[in-house]
C-alpha cells in the first residue's frame, strides 16, 4: 500500500469543497463474530467523533473490511469518491469541509490536547493490541476464532499468524502501533496493567470534575477516550482486570456514561 | 522436438552391412539411381536382438516395455515403422538428448535366417541443465525466466524443475514441479505432474494486484493421438489487494483472501500446422472448472471453449482464411458461503481478442476499472496474407503476415431463460465489432506481435475504445504461458 499519505493529503484537500453528503458509510468488521478489542476502539472513537459533529453516516459490516480499507486500518469511511481510514485521516477530512470539534481551543491547549491523545494512543491502543495479539489465552480463545470467522481452513491460521507477527514486528508505513518499536513485547501481562493504571489515573487527573476534557465543550480527546473506554468495557475477555481498572476510576465512568447517553443510546 | 519425416528417418537412419537380403533399401528409389524399386513388405523378417547403447541412469524396466513392440514385427516395413514410433517414444520419455536408430542383420550364434537386429543408440541427458528463457502472457506482459531442471532424475524420465520469473506488470513468480511419466509405452501416456507456486502480477485494467500461492496436480493422458486431456485439481490461495488509492470502489469491495479449491478438465484437439499462424488446420478446446466442491470459500463452474478453422484459399497461394469463436460462462456454485472474485470472472477486449479496444476494455466497467462478467463470446474472420512485395522472402520476411480481420464479441452478465431463441437474442444484443487490416510477426511459433490499425464500433457504455494504430503481444491459446 505504497504512497498512502500523500495521495490522502491530496485527497483531503480535493475533497475540501463539497459538503458532507447523505450517503457516507463507515465499513468495520462483524460486530458480533469478527471484531476484536482494538478495532472496536478505534470504529467506537470515530463513530462518536462523527456524531459529535452532527454528520450523518451508515454502518456497513464486511468481512473483509480491513483488506478493503486503503491503509489496512478500521474503520474507514466512503465519503463520495473518497476513501479515507483511521481516526486522525478522518479527523483532518472532516476538518477540511470546515467543521471542527476543538476550534474553540487555543494554541497551547490544542498542543496539550495533542499530548494526551499521543498518551491513550501509546498506552491504551497497545495495551488493547497486547492483551488481543500476544497474551497466549486470549489469542486462542478468543483472537483466532474470531479473526478466522470468514476464512476457511487452513488459509485461516496462515492469515492470523500473520496478522500476529506482523503486530508484534518493527514499524512499518502503514501506521499500525507495532509493539516491538515500542519495546511492549517484552513485557509480562501485570506490567501492561501497570501502564494503563497509569494513563488512566493521568487521564482521570485531566478530567477532574469537569464534564468533558476541556470544560463543556466536546473535543476529540473525548472521542478518543470514549472509544477506548467503552471498548474495555463492552468487550468480553477472558481476564477481567483491565475492566477494573477502568471501573475504579469513576470519572472515567461517568465520562463515558455522559458521552454515551447523549450519543449512542438512541442509534 | 517432433519426429523427422519418414523419409530421413530411412534414408539415414537404416544402415546394413553384410550382404543378406535386405539389401540397400530406399523406398522411392527412382530410376536414376539404378536400383529397381522395391516393395518393402514384401520382405518377410523379425527382430532378433534390440540394443540400447549409452544408457546410463535410465532404468530397464522403463525401457523395455518401450521397444518391447518392435518384437511384433513381421516384415521389413513394419520393423523400419515401428523403429521409427518406439524412437518417437523413447523422445518423449525426455530422457536423452539425441536417439539414432541403426537397423542390421543379426548375426551370431542365435540369430535366424532373416532376421534384424536393431541397435537405438542415445545419448543422456545431463544431471542438471539450466536455462534463462523469456515468457510471453497474455495480456501484452513479458518476463525473464531462470530455470533449473534436474530430466530423467531417478531414471524413469521423471522430471523435477524449479523457475523463477520476472516480468513487466510488476509480476513475478516461482514454480518448483514434479512430472513423472506412470506408464510411457500405452498409448494414452499418462503423466503426473505435481507443482508448487507462488505468483504475483499487477492488473491495471481493473486496478488490483493479484497473488497467488498454492499446489496443483495435474494428470494429462491421450484418449486418442490427437486429443490430449488434462485433468487437473488446485488449490490456491489468492489475496487480492487495491493497487491505487483510487482503485474503483466495486473492486475494492472484493479485495481480500480467498481459498479455491477447484477440478478443471482441458481438453485439447489440435490439427494446425503451426499454432501461431496456422495455414491448414482445426483447432478444439474445451476448458471446464469446478471450484468449491471440496473446500475453500469460492464456488463456481465455469465452462469455456475455444473453435479455430484454417483453410487456404483454393487458387490463391499462401493466402489463408481463419474463423475463430471462443465462448464462456459461468455460474455460482449454490452452496453457501461461497463466493465468486473478481479474478475468476471473464475479460474480453484487447490486441488479441477484440481488437480496437483496450486491453480488458470491453464489458462492466466501474469508475474506469474492468469488473468482468459471467458470459462472454468472442468471434474472428480473419485473412493472412504474406507481406506485399514479399521483403526478405525465404528468410525474415516468412515469419511476418500481413492480415484483414473483422472481430465482434459480447460480455455481460446476463440472465438466462428457458427460451433459446431470446437467450440468443440476448447473446446479441449490444454486441461490440471491429474491423482493421494489420501486421503479424510470430517468434519463435511460440507467441506472435501484432501492429494493427482497427476501427471499433458498437461501443457501450464503460468500454474502452482505442481506435487506430494497436500493438499487441501474446500467445493465440487464452490460458496457456507459452515459454520460447
Amino acid at each position: 500500500m505504497p504512497n498512502v499519505l500523500l495521495t490522502e493529503s491530496i485527497a483531503v484537500e480535493l475533497g475540501g469543497s463539497d459538503p458532507w453528503p447523505d450517503n457516507v458509510q463507515l465499513f468495520q468488521p462483524f460486530d458480533s463474530e469478527q471484531i476484536l478489542l482494538p478495532d472496536v476502539a478505534a470504529v467506537r472513537s470515530v463513530q462518536a467523533f462523527l456524531r459529535m459533529c452532527a454528520l450523518p453516516f451508515s454502518v456497513d459490516q464486511r468481512a473483509n473490511a480491513e483488506q478493503m480499507s486503503p491503509s489496512g486500518a478500521i474503520p474507514f469511511i466512503k465519503c463520495g469518491a473518497f476513501v479515507i481510514a483511521d481516526m486522525d485521516p478522518i479527523v483532518a477530512f472532516v476538518n477540511t469541509k470546515g467543521i471542527h470539534l476543538s476550534h474553540h481551543l487555543d494554541s497551547s491547549q490544542r498542543a496539550d490536547m495533542r499530548a494526551y491523545m499521543s498518551l491513550v494512543i501509546n498506552v491504551l491502543h497497545s495495551a488493547e493490541l497486547y492483551i488481543t495479539w500476544t497474551h497466549e489465552y486470549t489469542y486462542n480463545t478468543i483472537t483466532y476464532p474470531r479473526y478466522s470467522f470468514a476464512t476457511p481452513f487452513p488459509l485461516d491460521r496462515i492469515l492470523c499468524w500473520k496478522k500476529r507477527r506482523a503486530v508484534q514486528a518493527a514499524p512499518n508505513p502503514s501506521g499500525i502501533r507495532k509493539l516491538d518499536s515500542i519495546s511492549w513485547s517484552d513485557k509480562k501481562l501485570v506490567d501492561v496493567y501497570d501502564e494503563v493504571d497509569s494513563c488512566c489515573q493521568a487521564l482521570a487527573e485531566r478530567l477532574g470534575t469537569q464534564l468533558y476534557f476541556f470544560g463543556d465543550k466536546k473535543t476529540e480527546l473525548d472521542a478518543l477516550v470514549y472509544g477506548h473506554v467503552s471498548a474495555i468495557l463492552i468487550t468480553p475477555l477472558p481476564d477481567t482486570r483491565l475492566k477494573d481498572i477502568i471501573n475504579s476510576y469513576p470519572t472515567l465512568i461517568e465520562h463515558f456514561r455522559r458521552i454515551d447517553n447523549d450519543y449512542f443510546k438512541n442509534y | 522436438m517432433t519426429g523427422s519425416s519418414l523419409d530421413t528417418t530411412l534414408a539415414d537412419s537404416v544402415s546394413s552391412t553384410g550382404s543378406s537380403s535386405a539389401g540397400s533399401p530406399k523406398p522411392s528409389a527412382t530410376a536414376s539411381s539404378g536400383f529397381p524399386a522395391l516393395n518393402l513388405d514384401a520382405f518377410k523378417t523379425r527382430v532378433d536382438v534390440i540394443n540400447i547403447d549409452g544408457v546410463g541412469r535410465t532404468r530397464n524396466d522403463i525401457l523395455d516395455p518401450l521397444v518391447r513392440p518392435l518384437f511384433e514385427a513381421n516384415t521389413f516395413e513394419e520393423v523400419v515403422l515401428r523403429a521409427h514410433t518406439v524412437r518417437r517414444r523413447l523422445e518423449e520419455l525426455g530422457a536423452f538428448k539425441a536417439i539414432n536408430v541403426f537397423i542390421d542383420t543379426s548375426s551370431g550364434d542365435n540369430a535366424t535366417r532373416d532376421g534384424l537386429e536393431v541397435t537405438y543408440s542415445v545419448v543422456e541427458t545431463r544431471r542438471v541443465v539450466g536455462g534463462v528463457n523469456t515468457s510471453i502472457g497474455n495480456n501484452n506482459d513479458g518476463s525473464v525466466v531462470l530455470q533449473l531442471k534436474c530430466p530423467n532424475l531417478f531414471g524413469r524420465g521423471e522430471l523435477f524443475q524449479t523457475e523463477y520469473e520476472y516480468g513487466t506488470k510488476h509480476t513475478t513468480g516461482f514454480q518448483t514441479s514434479f512430472a513423472k511419466p506412470l506408464v510411457p509405452w500405452l498409448w494414452p501416456q499418462p503423466r503426473l505432474t505435481s507443482t508448487l507456486f507462488q505468483s504475483g502480477f499487477d492488473a491495471p485494467w481493473s486496478g488490483f494486484r493479484e497473488t497467488d500461492r498454492g499446489l496443483h496436480v495435474d494428470l494429462s493422458f491421450k484418449s486418442r493421438p490427437s486429443i490430449a486431456h488434462s485433468v487437473r485439481w488446485e488449490a490456491v490461495w489468492r489475496d487480492i489487494s487495491a493497487l491505487t488509492p483510487s482503485t474503483a470502489f466495486a473492486v475494492r469491495e472484493e479485495c481480500g483472501h480467498s481459498l479455491k479449491s477447484s477440478l478443471k478438465h482441458i481438453l485439447t484437439w489440435d490439427q494446425r500446422d503451426n499454432p501461431i499462424v496456422p495455414s491448414k488446420g482445426t483447432l478444439f478446446r474445451l476448458q471446464q472448472e469446478c471450484a468449491g466442491l471440496l473446500a475453500g470459500n469460492v464456488g463456481f463452474h465455469k465452462h469455456e471453449l475455444e473453435l479455430q478453422l484454417n483453410r487456404p484459399v483454393p487458387l490463391l497461394s499462401d493466402v489463408v482464411i481463419q474463423a475463430s469463436l471462443r465462448a464462456g460462462i459461468m455460474k455460482p456454485l449454490q452452496k453457501i458461503d461461497t463466493v465468486t472474485c473478481i479474478n475468476d470472472r471473464f475479460f474480453i477486449g484487447g490486441p488479441l481478442t477484440l481488437r480496437g479496444f483496450n486491453l480488458h476494455g470491453v464489458g462492466p466497467h466501474s469508475e474506469g476499472n474492468a469488473l468482468g462478467a459471467t458470459t462472454y463470446w468472442n468471434a474472428g474472420l480473419h485473412v493472412y496474407t504474406p507481406l506485399p512485395f514479399r521483403p526478405g522472402a525465404g528468410g525474415f520476411g516468412d515469419y511476418f503476415r500481413a492480415h484483414l480481420f473483422a472481430n465482434a464479441g459480447n460480455i455481460g452478465d446476463f440472465a438466462y431463460t428457458d427460451d433459446h431463441y431470446k437467450n440468443f437474442n440476448i447473446l446479441l444484443n449490444r454486441l461490440r465489432y471491429s474491423v482493421g487490416a494489420g501486421i503479424v510477426l510470430s517468434i519463435g511459433h511460440m507467441a506472435r506481435f501484432e501492429l494493427n490499425y482497427c476501427l471499433p464500433f458498437g461501443q457501450q457504455s464503460g468500454d474502452q475504445t482505442s481506435p487506430g494504430l494497436q500493438f499487441g503481444l501474446g500467445v493465440s491459446f487464452v490460458y496457456l504461458k507459452m515459454q520460447i
